[in-house]
């Protein structure tokens, strides 16, 4: 490595070896330990970077100018962009965590009735002639309208 | 309660107002230290970390979490600041005035002044993207891959901006470094 080279490295990476490549900085320590020159480039480069560090360091924002952002940002927000898209997305995300209890009961009472409605319990069984009843009231209109199927005659 | 920035964020994307104010207290002096340091004009930093904070609000419901929101906001006052340069170029010179200055005597202090002033001003007079990069190096104490990441861009792009943004203040500073005396 040539002292430009190592110009160029320290300026990529910066004095302090711990932030070094670890295959670079072996080689870059022997060159500082056996070249004055390559040792003089070191100094100044951390020297440099310790003035830039305390210098960026030093702008901080103050207080004052930190209040004066949170009272400008007090008045009322903007509207949010949600897009079309993401709407699906703002649905799914609805909090039901409060609710659930309302909303299990809900989801067991629609289980219920889907159940009864599939095995016809809702029907009754306990009246005699009941099923005819309702065989008969199906039927109906068929009686009423359909032609005899032996003579084809129409009522 | 997850009061992580991930957490508010969610929040927040859901229209919570609380959230957002906490989130803003949480980030806003990072984020306005960072746009002085950058823009090294008040005003202009006050505006810039104002709109980063309105952002915070209103692009909420579109924010993925692909990186830390402290990541994101970065990039976010970055950006801003680097559209502002573009806009409106501005030297403050001024500013190198406002450095705490620990020096032990008065003699010794005029001279720090002077030091940091020349410092201030070359630091000032670099390209937007070097003196970014700058800043957030040495301000921030980022890797140069995070560098990279906030600034969008490959990390030997990074490595180039401080290898010229070094030679331009060597050249600024030139006699101050060579004479030791930026310590």
């Amino acid at each position: 490595m040539t002292n430009e080279q190592f110009q160029a490295f320290l300026d990529r990476h910066g004095a302090n070896s711990a932030r070094w490549p670890k295959r670079q900085r072996e080689h870059a320590e022997r060159l500082i330990a056996s070249d004055a020159r390559a040792r003089a480039i070191f100094d100044a480069a951390w020297r440099l970077d310790d003035a830039l560090a305390r210098h960026t360091k030093a702008a901080r924002a103050d207080d004052a100018a930190v209040a004066r952002v949170h009272a400008r940002l007090a008045s009322p927000l903007p509207r949010q962009k949600i897009t079309l898209w993401r709407l699906p997305t703002v649905l799914l995300d609805w909090q039901f965590a409060p609710a659930w209890p309302r909303v299990a009961a809900l989801a067991c009472c629609a289980a219920l009735g889907f159940v009864i409605g599939i095995a016809g319990l809702d029907r009754r069984f306990d009246i005699p002639g009941a099923p005819f009843a309702i065989a008969s009231r199906a039927d109906l209109g068929a009686i009423v309208f359909e032609p005899e199927p032996l003579t084809g005659a129409r009522p | 309660m997850d009061d992580s920035d991930e957490a508010l964020m969610a929040q927040v994307a859901r229209g919570d107002e609380p959230a957002y104010r906490l989130l803003t207290r949480r980030h806003l002096p990072a984020m306005l230290g960072l746009a002085r340091r950058i823009l090294g004009n008040a005003a202009d930093a006050e505006d810039v970390a104002q709109e980063a904070m309105l952002r915070v609000w209103t692009h909420a419901p579109r924010w993925q979490p692909l990186a830390a929101v402290r990541t994101w906001l970065t990039r976010v006052v970055v950006n801003l600041c680097l559209d502002r340069k573009r806009r409106v170029p501005w030297i403050d010179l001024d500013a190198a005035g406002e450095i705490a200055d620990p020096a032990p005597g008065a003699g010794e202090k005029a001279e720090h002044n002077e030091r940091e002033r020349l410092l201030a001003a070359a630091v000032a007079e670099l390209p937007a993207r070097q003196r970014t990069a700058i800043v957030l190096t040495y301000s921030e104490g980022m890797s140069n891959a995070q560098v990279a990441d906030i600034l969008d861009t490959s990390v030997s792009a990074i490595e180039t901006l401080l290898v010229r943004a070094k030679q331009n203040l060597r050249r600024a500073l030139g006699h101050v470094i060579d004479e030791d005396q930026l310590r």
